[in-house]
């Protein structure tokens, strides 16, 4: 599913995010990214949907090499590859509603469709009543539901996680890992990175660890230290 | 992947709602950066229109000799009015040309006293249709040579330096015109820029969910083109202001030089219409060009 091969990412020539990185995450897998602040995980998460490309080797999603596609098909990479973050990058003149239907919207849904799909999404996340609610009227962790509705929204093979619990309180922290191990269930791809030592070792899930850039350790069912 | 017109015309509305200040801006600044323009361009064209008066009023003057015969003078007539060259002429027979040396020469009467109406020469002041100095000077040869004709006089020089001049201003307001242009674009560019970059975030967002760039730019183009559109109309009302005011001098008799300068409503029109044009067209390549820097993502 998910594959980089010897990749290495400078960034402006000098700065080294990540150096000679090659690891595979297959279909169906749950894997956690962790290591220090610097280590590389965002630049690691930020190859797979193309906010970056690689200056050496490559980075494989569904059979397909990430740098080498055109522009144009960037679109439909991230159509694939849902993205969730640590400040939850909501719009913040749109409703919830609004806000996960956008994701349906520019795949060419149409209003039924997105009528149909949105609500049902929105009850997954716990979100239904608060459907027409303004971000700025919901609870951090309730943000990040939203987030992670309009991620899944179309049903995305993989799903991209960007410290999602980085804002947030422990109790509230474990609501969204139970939410991401549903959407884990449902045969989702989940890249997660972290630093909450407390979630990656109550997982008990792969986990790849980052340190200045390269890739120290692979560990099945691995633990945050 | 066609774009549903429901979702630009809604997030259009969306922008337009959340920004009203900055589309206000923008307006503002189309409709000012194009009245500036659609002024230099009104103007440039009242000087072209002025030249051409100025160069249809020169007129070259045939003397004729004092005791040219009648059967000369039909000659000259004929050959005046045959030429399609000249639109008109006076004569200015013998009397005429004492009046009018009378009124030149009021304030020296000795020239007066020694002066009777029988030796001045009868004249014919040519008009002619075109402006041009060559044209001109060619015409008046054909008339030098001809019996009874004691002299041609002509303008050249003037209408030569008349012709230079007129140039020099025209060119000159065209290059006004053209800066304001450059100006106005860029003050659109701008506000247009400034508009984008307050939402640079969600145009972030709208990428990373997987919106094409054409997704993320039309409901922006559509924008920049009402904001151009509604600036290019606002600038019309304003042109007319100005060549009507332009008018209203004349009629009042201050400043003379102003009336060649004002032109008609149905110039005043196209440029109205060249004026909003490009106003939506400077509406609707400025938001492309904002846009552009901020989808990279």
């Amino acid at each position: 599913m998910i594959e980089l091969d010897q990749v290495t990412k400078i960034y402006k020539g000098e700065v080294l995010a990540l150096y000679s990185v090659s690891c595979k995450i297959s279909k169906g897998e749950f894997a956690f990214l962790v290591g220090p602040s610097g280590s590389g995980k965002s630049t690691f998460l930020k190859l797979l949907n193309r906010q970056e490309t690689a200056d050496q080797g490559s980075v494989w999603i569904a059979g397909k090499e990430v740098g080498a596609l055109p522009r144009s098909s960037v679109p439909k990479l991230r159509r694939l590859v849902g993205c969730i973050f640590q400040d939850f990058k909501l719009l913040p003149n749109r409703t919830v509603f609004e806000n996960v239907a956008f994701a349906l919207e520019v795949t060419g849904r149409t209003r039924q469709q997105i009528r149909k799909q949105v609500p049902s999404l929105l009850e997954l996340v716990g979100l239904s009543k608060k459907m027409h609610s303004f971000p700025h009227e919901l609870s951090g962790g309730e943000q990040q539901r939203v987030s992670i509705a309009r991620a899944f929204v179309n049903r995305p093979p993989i799903l991209l996680a960007d410290e999602p619990t980085g804002n947030l309180d422990s109790d509230t922290s474990n609501g969204i890992m139970r939410l991401l191990a549903e959407i884990n269930k449902r045969g989702t791809t989940v890249v997660m990175a972290t630093h909450d030592q407390h979630i990656v070792n109550a997982a008990r899930r792969r986990v790849l660890r980052l340190d200045r850039g390269r890739l120290t350790a692979d560990d099945a069912q691995g633990r945050y230290a | 992947m066609a774009i549903p017109l429901g979702y630009i015309f809604r997030e259009t509305r969306g922008n337009l709602r959340w920004n009203v200040t900055l589309f206000a801006a923008t307006i503002v600044a189309v409709w000012v950066s194009l009245t500036l323009f659609g002024s230099s361009l009104l103007i440039r064209q009242g000087v072209e229109q002025a030249t051409g008066r100025w160069q249809g009023g020169i007129e070259f003057i045939v003397f004729m000799n004092a005791d040219a015969s009648e059967a000369q003078h039909a000659a000259i007539r004929g050959a005046l009015d045959e030429n399609p060259e000249i639109g008109g002429y006076d004569y200015v027979d013998q009397q005429g040309a004492f009046n009018e040396f009378i009124t030149e020469f009021a304030d020296r009467p000795e020239l007066i006293e020694n002066v009777t109406p029988e030796i001045l020469p009868p004249s014919y002041r040519v008009k002619p249709t075109v402006g041009d100095a060559d044209v001109i000077e060619a015409l008046a040869a054909q008339f030098d040579t001809r019996p009874g004709v004691r002299q041609v006089t002509l303008p050249v020089e003037v209408i030569r330096t008349l012709q230079q001049n007129s140039q020099k201003v025209s060119v000159f307001v065209l290059v006004i015109a053209i800066v304001v242009l450059l100006a106005a674009l860029m003050l659109i560019a701008n506000t247009i820029r400034t508009a984008i970059f307050a939402r640079r975030q969600d145009i972030e967002v709208m990428k990373l969910v997987g919106a094409s760039n054409w997704y993320v730019r039309l409901p922006f183009m559509v924008e920049g083109t009402i904001q151009g559109l509604i600036g290019g109309a606002l600038a019309i009302p304003m042109l007319f202001l100005m060549n009507n005011l332009m008018a209203g001098f004349v009629q009042e008799d201050y400043l003379e030089l102003l009336r060649s300068l004002v032109v008609d409503s149905a110039v005043v029109w196209n440029t109205s219409l060249l004026v909003t044009g490009i106003g939506a067209a400077v509406g609707v390549l400025g938001s492309l060009f904002a846009v552009g820097r901020f989808l990279d993502v």
